[in-house]
């Protein structure tokens, strides 16, 4: 070895431990709202905007759960929960709420995407933890906002659809309410796969229906009549899979291929029927892993503003393990991917 | 009311008080509940008697009692309107529209309360003129206007002014004064013609019309009037909000009835007053604060809800049959 080389891989050595001591330091930096003044155990609140339906119930679960875990290791205390019954403007209520009684963090699905930035911005600038997850607010004044790609979502269903219909074929669109974003998001998420095969693929009909059974059956029913050749239904919700499912059955037309959501009655539809299918979920385990998230950055971590929760798919390779655990979730409930701290730490690492 | 005057054996009676206290007569009940309320709410919560806690609870509770004012009048002159809550996300939307470009704040304000006067006038001119039930009319309203604001803004966004944001929703209880300050009005407006024809038009439309009182004249006033507090409660949300949401409303349409009940209105006109409706709406604010600070889960919150409200209501009655 030369002289010239030894000197090159020593100063090579020196700029790495330069830089991996400046990114133990960036890491070692607060997260935002945080000012490190508060200590374990902690009070979280989380701040539901509507807690009826079962998709809420089961998200408010995984909090539960995972607030249990911490408390085991003495990094919370108690967990405060609010129900503003779907009004915006209770949610602000009950968020100032929180601020009043002093919580150390809050969670929040929240209600409008614009009202609550105002009392976000006193609750970050009183050093509370804030983790959005699932419905965003349009603010910075957060610790950090989590959440899947509703675009995503439309995206990889029209691929798989397509793909399962090899590429050509008349198909029926089958959508959440219009007007709300996640069912807007998705739908144009699945736009630019219709568009690049626009000349294979028509678009035969659309629904907008509420995410439920009944509603979806009642049009896709409807649809069937009038369209005597369909060779895949583009569904951006389980119910709806679910409601089309069932219309197809009734009419005793044949099954066609169908995208969906982890919702256990399309699940076991999925396998009863032999259906071609494929399905992503907004998994319920984002409640714990904001709970997490809101402990880590209140610990003094660094976490990012904006964790992008990768969609969990489930086809033909892995729905049995699915619905080996389907008597842990309610009849009309979710059945989400598992979860552990391990994916959490891994979640918070990436990017 | 005026402070009429009667004499009785050469004596002069002052009549204000003694109408005024039969008015509160059947509120009792709620104002001790609304007491309750607040007396638990400052023991659990001290920092209500700093003056940032004030300010920030008043505000929660200011727009809550601007449309039950609002469905309170209606109520009063027989009429009601399921539109409160879309003409408030119409106010919120035009001031987070107006008031960041050239209109200004002040400009803004106006075009806000243009709006809801214009609505407001517009319905009771349909329901008055041409007789038609006040539900149907309202109903048809709130699509319209909440299709209006849907229109003016389709996803939430837009913005308030930060000063103004700060003024009315800061750390300061200007709320609660402009509270007051509206309060004085109705006061005074009751006092002028179409005011004093208010309840006549509700109680009995027929015998007021021919006793002279303006009656549709008075009916129209009062859906302008309304219209205008609700529209200020949007502009209000706004402020509050720092942004404009086409939805925002909604739950207004039901709490306002729901306040304007709970504090003795009638459905059928003529019935309750002002501050019956106005302590409802305390109430109904109260509860979600109190609750949280007692620890209430979301479906004991539910049920606790429930049974204040027909405890409030029922509290007046329960006296009235042990006489």
């Amino acid at each position: 070895m030369t002289r010239a080389s030894i000197f090159a891989s020593a100063s090579a050595l020196c700029l790495g431990l330069l830089l991996s001591i400046g990114a133990g330091s960036q890491a070692e930096a607060a997260a935002k709202c945080i000012k490190g003044d508060r200590k374990a155990p902690y009070t979280i609140g989380w701040a539901n905007i509507y807690s009826v339906p079962t998709w809420m119930k089961q998200t408010q679960g995984t909090i539960e759960a995972q607030v249990e875990e911490l408390k085991k290791k003495g990094l919370v205390d108690k967990l405060v929960v609010t129900d503003a019954q779907g009004d915006a403007n209770t949610q602000i209520q009950q968020i100032q709420s929180m601020i009043d009684s002093d919580v150390d963090a809050i969670i929040l699905i929240a209600g409008s995407s614009s009202a609550p930035a105002r009392v976000l911005a006193d609750a970050c600038a009183k050093g509370i933890a804030i983790i959005n997850f699932d419905s965003l607010v349009d603010t910075d004044d957060v610790t950090a906002k989590v959440n899947t790609d509703s675009a995503q979502w439309g995206e990889q269903a029209a691929k798989f659809l397509i793909d399962s219909m090899g590429g050509k074929g008349k198909i029926l669109v089958l959508n959440g309410p219009a007007g709300i974003s996640v069912s807007d998001d998705r739908r144009k998420g699945a736009q630019p796969v219709l568009d690049a095969n626009k000349d294979n693929v028509t678009v035969l009909a659309e629904t907008n229906t509420p995410y439920n059974v009944a509603p979806a059956q009642e049009a896709v029913t409807s649809l069937l009549f009038a369209n005597p050749e369909i060779d895949g239904i583009l569904s951006l919700g389980g119910a709806l899979s679910a409601g089309a499912v069932l219309a197809l059955d009734k009419q005793g037309r044949e099954q066609v291929p169908i995208s969906g959501e982890n919702a256990r009655q399309f699940l076991e539809l999925w396998k009863e029927k032999g259906l071609k299918s494929w399905a992503t979920m907004q998994p319920n385990w984002l409640g714990a892993f904001a709970t997490y998230v809101a402990v880590q950055a209140l610990e003094g971590k660094d976490v990012p503003a904006f964790v992008k929760v990768p969609l969990p798919v489930i086809d033909n390779s892995n729905i049995d393990e699915y619905l080996a655990r389907a008597k842990d979730f309610p009849a009309d409930g979710y059945i989400y991917s598992p979860y552990d701290q391990a994916l959490f730490d891994k979640l918070l690492a990436q990017q | 009311m005026s402070a009429t005057t009667d004499t009785e054996g050469g004596r002069t009676i002052p009549l204000y008080w003694p109408v005024q206290a039969n008015r509160n007569a059947g509120l009792g009940g709620l104002f001790v509940v609304v007491l309750l309320f607040a007396i638990a709410y400052g023991v659990l919560f001290p920092g209500l008697f700093t003056l940032s806690g004030f300010s920030k609870f008043t505000q929660s509770w200011f727009p809550l009692a601007l449309v039950a004012m609002a469905q309170a009048l209606l109520m009063l002159t027989g009429g009601i309107s399921l539109a409160i809550g879309a003409t408030v996300s119409l106010g919120a939307v035009i001031a987070a529209t107006t008031m960041s470009g050239p209109l200004g704040v002040a400009g803004g304000s106006v075009v806000v309360a243009l709006a809801g006067l214009g609505f407001g006038a517009a319905t009771g001119l349909i329901v008055v003129k041409l007789r038609l039930p006040a539900i149907v009319v309202t109903l048809a309203g709130s699509f319209i206007v909440g299709g209006a604001a849907l229109l003016i803004l389709p996803r939430p966004g837009g913005a308030v002014p930060g000063w103004l944001s700060d003024l009315l929703a800061g750390n300061t209880p200007t709320a609660f004064v402009l509270l007051l300050a509206v309060a004085l009005l109705w006061k005074l407006y009751l006092a002028t013609p179409l005011g004093l024809g208010l309840y006549a038009a509700g109680d009995n439309p027929v015998g007021a019309y021919r006793s002279g009182v303006p009656v549709d004249a008075a009916r129209i006033a009062a859906y302008a009037i309304s219209g205008l507090l609700s529209t200020g409660a949007g502009l209000f949300v706004a402020a509050q909000t720092g942004s404009g949401d086409p939805v925002i409303g909604t739950a207004f349409t039901l709490n306002s009835i729901a306040a304007a009940v709970l504090g003795g209105i009638g459905f059928l006109g003529g019935q309750g007053t002002m501050r019956g409706a106005i302590a409802g709406s305390l109430l109904l604010s109260l509860m979600i604060s109190v609750m949280f600070f007692l620890g209430f889960t979301p479906v004991a919150q539910y049920v606790a809800q429930g049974l204040i409200i027909i405890g409030a209501v029922a509290l007046p009655q329960l006296r009235r049959l042990k006489r």
